[in-house]
């Protein structure tokens, strides 16, 4: 790999990771593509590599929520029993999926979280900041367990992290507090991209060449986006990311009617 | 605030800081040396078995914590949660 190389894969990682943490989404969903499209990853490495820069994700910016004690581990802990069943299962049958399937599931993903990002852009807007979190305790534990047995899946299968799944659920049938569903999420995501992520990287389907650099530009961009995510309003950022997602989604759509992802 | 035990979400929190900047600083060493000397590249797969390895880690540390509050419940949650990705892990060798 020749430098020139290297240094662009840090600052893919370093926009994914800086602009998710800064967001509040995961940076994942548009590596995955521009691995695919642009440097001629097959869907399951592109698929493995991403689940590493998912765990450096959470890693990076979860350690900061759980000291500000907005993350509910406990909540976290008992909803990980569904996500990692998920993930494992959804792992293991991926390598049996054709690369092309993947990639229609995953543009529809694509799709489906830009309209999500856009939902939350509109929220932001106007949505006063939370400072105190209120008392509360989380309702309907089966539906929260379903929808994370879901997500989990997700995560193995297209290696995200699958927070844009588990967040409206914790919110509005498990009846957490936004902030508390997002951190909480978070916090999962380790867990549940790590379980995937043993099933690829033993697989060899984690090439180290491209996941290192990636990773370590993710980890920069994410602490550096968490440390300063309280002083700015998401909105643009939230604005670009569905921009950058819808384009990588078009790219995709034509790259699948043309013949390719074979 | 009653949810969330303040002690032990600092250690958690450690544990998750320190895996991070574990992993970060072998991962940028390794990628920097690996165009000097030939086993730059190793320390690089170490980082990333370092990232591998935190989410274990704190599950480990998460169940400890529990056991420590006699909070058997959510100890035995995590303890399965652990069981769960070391099938993962097995698994993901085998096939």
């Amino acid at each position: 790999m020749t430098l020139a190389t290297m240094l662009l894969l840090v600052a893919i990682g370093f926009g994914a990771g800086g602009f998710g943490a800064l967001a509040g989404v995961g940076g994942g969903i548009i590596v995955t593509p521009l691995l695919a499209i642009y440097f001629g990853l097959p869907m399951h490495q592109a698929i493995g590599v991403t689940l590493l820069c998912v765990i450096a994700t959470s890693t990076a910016t979860s350690s900061q929520y759980v000291e500000r004690h907005v993350t509910d581990v406990r909540l976290g802990m008992t909803l990980e029993l569904a996500t990692t069943v998920g993930a494992l299962i959804a792992a293991l049958v991926a390598h049996h999926i054709n690369r092309r399937t993947l990639a229609v599931l995953f543009a529809c993903f694509l799709l489906y979280s830009a309209g999500s990002m856009i939902k939350k852009a509109w929220n932001s807007r106007h949505a006063k900041r939370e400072e105190v979190i209120p008392d509360y305790t989380p309702q309907n534990y089966p539906m929260g367990l379903a929808a994370s047995l879901i997500a989990g899946g997700f995560s193995g299968l297209l290696g995200i992290g699958g927070g844009p799944i588990k967040v409206p659920v914790m919110l509005l049938f498990m009846k957490v507090p936004l902030r508390v569903a997002a951190a909480t999420s978070n916090f999962m995501i380790g867990v549940t991209a790590g379980t995937s992520a043993y099933v690829y990287w033993g697989r060899g389907d984690v090439r180290v060449d491209i996941a290192a650099p990636l990773v370590a530009g993710v980890f920069a961009g994410s602490l550096l986006g968490a440390r300063i995510s309280p002083k700015i309003r998401a909105f643009y950022i939230l604005m670009l990311l569905v921009c950058i997602a819808g384009w990588l989604a078009a790219q995709m759509i034509y790259k699948l009617l043309t013949g390719g992802f074979q | 605030m009653s949810r969330q035990d303040v002690a032990a979400d600092r250690v958690l929190s450690l544990t998750l800081k320190f895996g991070a900047y574990t992993a970060f600083a072998l991962i940028v060493a390794g990628l920097g040396l690996q165009f000097f000397v030939p086993w730059g590249i190793r320390l690089t797969t170490a980082g990333l078995l370092v990232l591998l390895a935190t989410p274990v880690l704190r599950i480990i540390v998460a169940c400890l914590q529990f056991l420590r509050e006699r909070d058997f419940r959510y100890a035995l949650v995590s303890f399965v949660v652990l069981a769960i990705v070391v099938l993962a892990y097995v698994l993901g060798i085998q096939t």
